[in-house]
This record gives C-alpha cells, sequence and structure tokens, in this order.
C-alpha cells in the first residue's frame, strides 16, 4: 500500500521533521527564519542565498528531511521521484518584490524575474538532487489532500514509484510549509486524505 | 480511447480555431511592433489582442474561450460533477490582483458556466499548458472525471515583457525560432482551449486521439536550457514508449521553439537524440509569439487544426538553419495527410513535456 515515510513542517517559529521540533526560531535575530535554520542545521549549499522563499522553503524541507533519514531517497532511479507541489499564493511574494524592482529600483532585476514561477523550485530540487522525472506545481484555494491523491494514483500508474509532495504556502502574513513521501511499503501510515490532513498540521498553534 | 476535440483558439488571428487556421495557412502573424512598450520606452515587438485593455483581461479571454467551446460541445456536461476544467498559466490575473492571481477567475468561471467543481489552475512556466492536457487525459484515463476542459491563458503584461528584457531574452524582431539570426523571443497573448473526453458524442465535430504523454525536468538550470537536451529526450521517449510509437510513426513534431539560441539549440540537439531530426518539425512562435502558459493549448489546437485540415505550415520566421544538429523545418505551407503527430513544450524550472495527437 501507499504510505507516507516522512514530512517536515516549517511554521512560522518552528521546523518539525516527522513530528519532531528540530529548530526554533530566535525572535532577537536579525536572520529570516529560513536562514536561520539553514545556518543552525549546518547546511552548506550557497545557491541558497540566491533562492526565493518558494525554493527556500522546498529546499529547507527536503534536506531536512534527508537529515533525519540519508538514505531516504536512495531506493529509486533517477526519474522515479515524481514532484508534485501546490500553494494558494503561486510566486506573489516574489512577484511584488519584482515588480518594486522596477517600479522603485531602478531597473528590473533578472535575478528576481527567473523566480517569479511558482514551479521554479522544482527546478531547484531536481538540480540539487539530479532528479529527471515528473514535476507538476498547482495553485489551489487551499490545502487539499485530494489533489495528491488523485494526481498520485496517475504518476503511480504511469512509471513514478515514489511521490515528494509539497505544500508551499510563504507569505508576509505566515508560513505553511508541508513536505511528504509517498512510497509503497507493506505498513505504516497510510497514504490517505486524513492522514495527510492531519500530517500538515503537524506543530500548528490552534488559532482560537 | 481519449478523446480531444472543440479546439478553440482566441489570439489576434482571431476569436476561433477556424479564423486562427484562415491566418496560418496565409502565413499571417500576429506580432507587430508596439511604440515604446520596452522598459525604456522602446519600440518591441508584440503579439498582443486588440482591443483586449482595462482591467480583467485574464478572466475576459478564459471566459471567452469557454464561451466558445460551449458551442462546440453537448453543453450539458459543463454542470456535470464529471467534468472538471484545467487553466493552465503563468501569471494569471496578476494585473488586477498580485497576491491573488488565478481565484477571482475560478469562481467567475465556475458561476458564468455553472460548473460543479471549482477549475483547478496548473502553473508550470512554458509547460503548463502540454502539462495540463496530460493531466486531463491521465484523469479522464484512470477515470477521475470523465470529461476534462484543458483552457490555457496567458495576458501580456509589462511585468514579463520587462523580465525578459532584464535577461536580454527580446527579440529586436519578431522572433525567428530555429533561424541562424534567431536572438530572442517575442512575447505574445492569447487563449486555447480543448475538451479532453472518454466519449466521443460529446463532440459537434468528430474528435481526435489525445496519447498523452510524460513530464521530465533537465535537473539542470533553474532558466537556462540543457546542453544535452537530457529532459526533453526523457520526456518524449516516455511518451512514445508508453503509446508503443516508433519513430517511423510520427509525422510531423511542432515544437517549442521560442527563438532564444540556447533554447533552440536544446531542441535540436534532443531531436537528434531522439532520432527525429528527419520529422517535418515548425514552431508557431512566429505566429503567435510566446504565449507561455497558454503555447502548450493554443499550439496543440493548432497541430488539430493541421490535422483535420491535412497541412504542414511553415515554420514563420525561419530562413536558414542556425543549429548544431539539422532539423528539417518547414519551409513552405504543404499538404500532407497527418495521422500522428508529436508536441513538445520546454520551460524555466528545467521542465519539459510532450503528447502526441493521433487522428481517428
Amino acid at each position: 500500500m501507499k504510505v507516507i515515510t516522512a514530512y517536515c513542517n516549517l511554521r512560522a517559529n518552528e521546523a518539525l521533521v516527522n513530528g519532531e521540533v528540530i529548530a526554533r526560531r530566535d525572535a532577537g535575530s536579525e536572520d529570516s527564519w529560513f536562514k536561520q535554520i539553514y545556518r543552525q542545521q549546518e547546511l552548506a549549499y550557497p545557491k541558497f542565498y540566491k533562492m526565493d522563499v518558494l525554493s527556500q522553503a522546498g529546499y529547507l524541507a527536503s534536506e531536512l528531511m534527508k537529515r533525519a533519514d540519508p538514505g531516504i531517497f536512495a531506493d529509486y532511479a533517477d526519474d522515479e521521484i515524481a514532484l508534485v507541489f501546490a500553494n494558494a499564493s503561486s510566486s506573489a511574494e516574489t512577484d511584488r518584490r519584482f515588480m518594486h524592482s522596477y517600479e522603485s529600483g531602478g531597473s528590473p532585476s533578472p535575478s528576481l524575474f527567473v523566480y517569479t514561477l511558482p514551479n521554479i523550485v522544482l527546478g531547484e530540487l531536481a538540480i540539487l538532487n539530479k532528479w529527471y522525472g515528473e514535476n507538476m506545481f498547482a495553485v489551489l484555494p487551499k490545502f487539499t489532500p485530494g489533489f495528491y491523491l488523485d494526481y498520485s494514483r496517475i504518476l503511480f500508474a504511469s512509471g513514478s514509484r515514489a511521490l515528494l509532495g509539497g505544500w508551499l504556502e510563504v507569505t508576509a502574513n505566515g508560513t505553511d510549509v508541508f513536505l511528504f513521501l509517498v512510497e509503497e511499503k507493506v505498513s505504516g501510515t497510510e497514504f490517505n486524505d486524513e492522514n495527510l490532513l492531519h500530517l500538515s498540521q503537524a506543530g500548528a498553534v490552534a488559532a482560537y | 480511447m481519449i478523446y480531444i476535440g472543440a479546439e478553440v483558439i482566441v489570439s489576434p488571428l482571431g476569436d476561433s480555431a477556424e479564423d486562427n487556421w484562415n491566418a496560418l495557412r496565409e502565413n499571417r502573424s500576429g506580432i507587430a511592433l508596439v511604440p515604446s512598450a520596452g522598459f525604456n520606452q522602446e519600440d518591441i515587438h508584440l503579439s498582443k489582442i486588440a482591443g483586449l485593455n482595462g482591467p480583467l483581461r485574464f478572466q475576459q479571454l478564459v471566459i471567452k474561450a469557454l464561451s466558445a467551446l460551449k458551442e462546440r460541445i453537448d453543453a450539458s456536461m459543463l454542470a456535470s460533477d464529471r467534468t472538471i476544467v484545467l487553466i493552465s498559466s503563468t501569471k494569471g490575473a496578476l494585473d488586477d490582483n498580485l497576491h491573488d492571481q488565478f481565484s477571482q477567475t475560478c469562481a467567475a468561471v465556475k458561476q458564468q458556466f455553472h460548473l460543479a467543481h471549482l477549475p483547478m489552475v496548473i502553473s508550470n512556466a512554458c509547460i503548463s499548458g502540454v502539462l495540463a492536457l496530460n493531466m486531463a487525459g491521465n484523469m479522464v484515463e484512470i477515470g477521475q472525471y470523465e470529461h476534462v476542459i484543458v483552457i490555457g491563458c496567458d495576458a501580456a503584461s509589462d511585468f514579463v515583457l520587462y523580465g525578459f528584457q532584464s535577461l536580454f531574452a527580446v527579440s529586436d524582431k519578431p522572433c525567428a525560432p530555429f533561424d541562424a539570426a534567431r536572438n530572442g523571443i517575442t512575447l505574445g497573448e492569447g487563449c486555447g482551449a480543448a475538451l479532453v473526453s472518454a466519449s466521443k458524442s460529446v463532440f459537434n465535430n468528430t474528435p481526435l486521439q489525445l496519447l498523452a504523454g510524460a513530464s521530465a525536468n533537465d535537473a539542470n538550470h533553474i532558466s537556462g536550457p540543457s546542453r544535452t537536451g537530457e529532459g526533453l529526450v526523457r520526456s518524449v521517449s516516455r511518451t512514445m514508449q508508453r503509446h508503443g510509437t516508433g519513430t517511423d510513426e510520427v509525422d510531423f513534431i511542432c515544437a517549442h521553439g521560442t527563438g532564444t539560441v540556447f533554447n533552440d539549440e536544446m531542441e535540436a540537439i534532443a531531436f537528434d537524440r531522439l532520432a527525429l531530426s528527419d520529422k517535418p518539425l515548425n514552431s508557431l512562435k512566429g505566429y503567435f509569439g510566446h504565449t507561455l502558459g497558454a503555447a502548450g493549448v493554443i499550439e496543440t489546437a493548432v497541430c488539430m487544426q493541421m490535422m483535420r485540415n491535412g497541412m504542414l505550415i511553415k515554420s514563420l520566421g525561419y530562413r536558414d538553419a542556425g543549429t548544431s544538429k539539422p532539423l528539417n523545418v518547414i519551409l513552405e505551407n504543404q499538404p500532407k495527410e497527418l495521422r500522428t503527430i508529436l508536441k513538445t513544450a520546454s520551460g524555466f524550472g528545467g521542465g519539459n513535456a510532450s503528447l502526441m495527437i493521433r487522428s481517428l
């Protein structure tokens, strides 16, 4: 059966891997929260500093999953892991910064422009991991387990053997990042609507 | 069998697939020089729809295309729970609401056409359209939906034009895909639509067969094409393998062909590796410009018109071979029966996607 074998949540003030808090935000730091995670975890991928927030989020979450289990992706050929990501705001945060570059900053910034597409994070993960598999980025009103479940059936029927799913909503108003790996196993946390919704909310602070 | 038909094209060349076909048959282009359009007030070649101005341009285009498609099908299936609309786009209604580029249009379309489901947005840069058509074919094949309407749409914006200018990727003349003197893209806008269905009877006119394909990443660079064409080779190989299609069966390739030096070179290398170099090939960017998230749907709709009319359309802007590996770029329109065609797309983020269409 298809099971969720690993997952990572990045919240406004905490980073969690497989439900365990592994980093906490230092409110006194001048660094962005994502840079704090990068430094605390002693990650070494200088390209991180060039990335927009969506790519940073995807990079951090997938690397933290690897930290917890270095062999996590080892069972698959370079085109067998499909990337299926989504969010609600597309690349709006980077779009705003790019627009600012030509409206107020003197000239359009090419280094910002190349990140004004939500699927760029898929390219960053493909480059880093040398993955040549399927890519999909959808813009949905909210996190919808059914989107991943439905599309996974298509991918598993057409050659993909694992799925790295992602919800990357990073805006001025909040951070809601959830990555999860789906694999075929004899037992584990079944990949279904209920479990996916539950794990997506790991570390979320109730709003009331 | 998965059917595809009821194709619609809204572009500077007309509001229907037939209007667009008539323009293509006469090798007319939608590209024109627009005074002071550039960031530094330069004159820029663009493929812009006359009369498409003001707010809600994206929404207007999507609704126009879906209205036209509705006239070509059994319209009762629009409200069915077994029908979904996929919208492929890069920047949606960016000019209306930077922070929410799609939801207003999706809600408006759902309401106006009494859809059972909210349209789903696929945003994968320039492969969005082909990817959405493949998703549609797969959704129908495994029975998630019986009918999937795919609408590819992008409106030209200062945002995107200035961005491509900042990358020095905008052609100083109408784009010239695969030509030796090509030097960049021409930005375009437009909307394409088609119905993908398990049922032949919902189409007013005879549909074609969709052979849904695969996508593959280059794993190379977020904004530069692969030097080896690896992702495109893998995408096309997997698409052909999936359907047991040999190279001898491919009658025509509708390439991505943006007109940048490196993209077109990458494609030539990939088609050479795939042993498809001798196939008649064109890029339609010389007619429509690069319509980004709409391109894959518009260009697939043109392929369907080419198949219906039995004619190869010349690759506008091409004159002299300009890639390290040879291609059989179509120099003049010519009658030809087209049974199986291959459509490819490549884009930012390293994505590549492909599909095939077969005549019934």
